[in-house]
């Protein structure tokens, strides 16, 4: 009864703090995406509209625009950023002369922040003027113009991403690796397995929870991206990269559309869910009736 | 590890000195009044948020001490990016914190601060406290500029700090060059001269861009504030382009239902309004590539690289465009003009009902939620006491006190830019601010994506102007103002 107590008494601060900074703003926010509230209308009072922000979104093209370049964002980033991660793991995994440096230098982009990232690629990707589109065109003839071309914006957007959080994925699979049991392998080698073999059959299932728990990680940051592609392309060209984040940020701060604003990040909160959910019940639940 | 220590000191120090240096040229007069006013707020501190531009920075660094310095009352202003000064400052007021005492009103958000009744009327805060007015401040003093912080009956309810119209910039060394001049004659039948009509313009222009072509030069004929994302692109058409075709307030008609559409009685699709959006687009298409991703920054930054012959630019930067060796290419060799525009909007401008391009600034205004109401108008008159503009306005190009002109390092330093100065007091007039709306980013940020699709070719300039318009018509809709 008395370590219940002390249990409880210890989390106290955790569970204070995450009550005024996550539920208290979530319930606010679903209340918000109830109402009509834009400050600056000719009535800016809070008025309720039941669900006709919702309604509203079903038809919105620029919402289902937005969802639309989202979803291929975050597919072609995190699969690219696990496919790349893992192979910067499993090179990592081996010893190379200097390695340390090379792992040193790899990690250093997750200690930036997202402006700060949007910022370098901004200035490396300028037309004309950036180290990149300079390059690009000296080397192939290839003019690379992320202010006129939507594929060139996207694309650098998702290498931006990849580049920002690959180290995460790395790191979180060296550590998978690294907890292996030698045991296994030693006999698939014994029994003949090959590389292939071994990867689909004994690595992968083994080093599956860690992957799950990556991609669930970078989903969820993938689908609130704001800040790096505000500050390189600012949603464009045109909407080319107007990601859900970056609609919000528009809808909720510039235009100060506050219910609408809401009713969407209530809507990005429940696709969030939903994706995971999806993950879940179709790549661990189905390992876990196995088990 | 050292040395960069060092290196980090000396910085920190140098920059406190020159901001130092700059506070011990200022002399006030009556400081003795200044100290008397400032004894009854002993110990108080007063927060400012602001954009972080030339002219705030010196309100920071060189105004806030010395205020400091004469009345004991401590100024804190945070200067950030012009976004998170919004966000801050509107936040600030909206939840009532009570957090700032002073903050940056640009000219074109006034009205949707005074919508709300977020401001404290500056004029009748004075004259109702006697004892806290300056013996030097006087209304009075203020440029036309002033008018567009005044509310219904003509009050005060911003200090105006900074004001700089956008400008015609153009490259003397490059006009004035003798065999430049003789190939343009040839290939135009023209005299190389700044440009007065879109024509003149284009023609110019494009003669750059194949001169900078065939001479293997970083060099093309204009610049162009045409960021595909970012909402200067849209104020440099709405603001800059559109009214030197005689579309002005953004083609809404204010006092017709707030009408956009033609037929509603607006002209944000009109012909020409359309002839404009062309005209842009096609200076858009043989400016520098970097265009396309420009915002007022980076137009200023090209022009001081020296990669365009001419172009639209901010006031604010002609200084340092003209002057500072350090930052720019061009230094001596810039030239001021007015904008191009079409036949008749000289006319209309000088007769009031027109206006031939942007006329911006800010000022520092009082929020009504503020803790520290007395002692911030106090620092509010400081800012535009005679005294202190002269040393301001060498920092900065800015000028909101018509006696700033006739000040000897303001006459020394117009000469550098060229005559900016003396046309910013002569043709000030022809200029104009954001129109009185109390909705724009609402507006802008409803309209944006249209707009950029126009700008990227999704859709043609026509059909995006009669899209925008409509829009615009629905969204006023939405938010009240249009019936």
């Amino acid at each position: 009864m008395h370590s219940n107590r002390l249990g409880w008494l210890l989390l106290a601060p955790t569970l204070v703090i995450l009550f005024f900074f996550g539920v208290v703003p979530f319930f606010y926010v679903l209340w918000l995406s109830f109402h009509q509230w834009n400050p600056f209308a000719a009535n800016p009072d809070i008025v309720f509209n039941g669900a006709d922000n919702f309604r509203a979104l079903v038809f919105d093209a620029g919402f289902l625009a937005s969802l639309g370049v989202t979803l291929a964002f975050v597919f072609f980033a995190v699969v690219s950023e696990l496919i790349i991660g893992y192979a910067l793991a499993q090179a990592f995994m081996k010893d190379f002369p200097g390695k340390a440096i090379f792992r040193t230098i790899h990690t250093l982009p997750l200690i930036m922040a997202p402006i700060i990232v949007g910022s370098i690629w901004k200035l490396m990707t300028t037309p004309s003027i950036g180290i990149i589109p300079s390059l690009l065109d000296s080397w192939f003839g290839f003019d690379l113009n992320i202010g006129t071309s939507a594929v060139a914006a996207f694309t650098v957007t998702v290498i931006m991403d990849i580049w920002h959080w690959t180290p995460l994925v790395t790191l979180t699979l060296i550590a998978a690796l690294v907890s292996l049991p030698s045991d296994p392998f030693e006999q698939a080698q014994i029994d003949g397995a090959n590389k292939r073999q071994i990867f689909w059959h004994i690595t992968l299932p083994m080093i599956m929870p860690a992957v799950l728990a990556t991609v669930f990680i970078r989903l969820m940051d993938a689908l609130r991206t704001v800040d790096e592609v505000l500050m390189l392309t600012g949603g464009g060209p045109g909407s080319a990269t107007r990601y859900l984040g970056v609609h919000i940020f528009k809808e909720v701060f510039p235009r100060t559309n506050y219910g609408y604003g809401s009713a969407i990040s209530i809507i990005v909160l429940y696709l969030t869910i939903v994706a995971c959910w999806l993950l879940y019940v179709s790549l661990i639940a189905p390992r876990n009736k196995k088990g | 590890m050292k040395l960069m220590h060092k290196l980090g000191a000396s910085a920190i120090i140098l920059s406190l000195m020159t901001g130092s240096a700059f506070a011990q040229d200022l002399q006030i007069d009556n400081p003795e009044w200044w100290q008397q006013a400032g004894q009854q707020f002993e110990g108080v501190t007063l927060q400012g948020v602001t954009e972080s531009t030339p002219p705030s920075n010196f309100v920071a660094d060189v105004l806030a001490p010395k205020f400091e310095e004469l009345t004991g009352i401590s100024v804190q202003v945070e200067t950030t990016s012009w976004d998170q000064m919004y966000d801050k400052a509107i936040k600030d007021m909206e939840a009532g914190t009570g957090i700032y005492d002073m903050i940056y009103i640009e000219q074109d958000i006034i009205y949707a601060y005074l919508a709300r009744n977020f401001l404290v009327d500056i004029t009748a805060a004075l004259n109702e406290k006697g004892d806290l007015k300056a013996p030097t401040y006087s209304e009075d003093n203020f440029t036309s500029f002033a008018d567009n912080f005044r509310g219904e009956g003509g009050n005060l309810f911003g200090v105006p700090m900074e004001a700089f119209i956008k400008i015609y910039l153009y490259r003397t060394d490059l006009f004035e060059d003798a065999d430049i001049q003789a190939a343009f004659k040839e290939k135009t039948g023209k005299d190389l001269k700044p440009a007065t009509n879109h024509e003149d313009y284009a023609e110019i222009a494009q003669f750059f861009t194949e001169y900078g072509t065939e001479n293997d030069m970083d060099l093309w004929g204009t610049t162009a504030q045409a960021h595909t994302g970012h909402p200067a692109s849209w104020y440099e058409y709405f603001e800059s382009v559109a009214p030197t075709y005689g579309v002005y307030n953004w083609g809404i008609d204010a006092d017709n239902n707030y009408a956009a559409t033609v037929e509603s009685g607006g002209t944000m699709n009109s012909d020409e309004a359309k002839a404009a959006m062309k005209w842009w687009l096609s200076m858009r298409d043989i400016a520098p590539p970097e265009s396309v991703q420009s915002t007022w920054t980076e137009v200023a930054t090209t022009f001081a690289a020296g990669r365009a012959a001419q172009g639209l630019v901010y006031g604010e930067n002609a200084a340092w465009i003209a002057s500072d060796e350090s930052k720019s290419k061009v230094v001596g060799n810039v030239g001021v003009a007015l904008p191009p525009m079409e036949e008749g909007v000289m006319q209309a401008a000088e007769s009031g009902e027109g206006y031939i391009g942007y006329y911006d600034g800010g000022a520092f205004g009082l929020p009504v939620t503020s803790k520290n109401k007395d002692a911030s108008l106090l620092f509010l008159q400081f800012m535009a006491l005679p005294e202190v503009q002269e040393e301001w306005a060498v920092a900065a190009p800015r000028i909101t006190l018509t006696s700033t002109y006739d000040a000897a390092k303001v006459k020394e330093l117009d000469d550098e830019l060229g005559g900016y100065y003396t046309m910013l007091r002569d043709d000030g007039k022809l200029f104009k601010g954001a129109p009185p709306y109390p909705f724009h980013a609402q507006l802008r940020e409803a309209t944006a994506p249209i707009f950029y699709s126009i700008l990227t070719g999704e859709i043609g300039p026509d059909e995006g102007l009669d899209q925008m318009a409509q829009k615009t018509e629905e969204e006023l809709t939405a938010l009240g103002y249009r019936q």
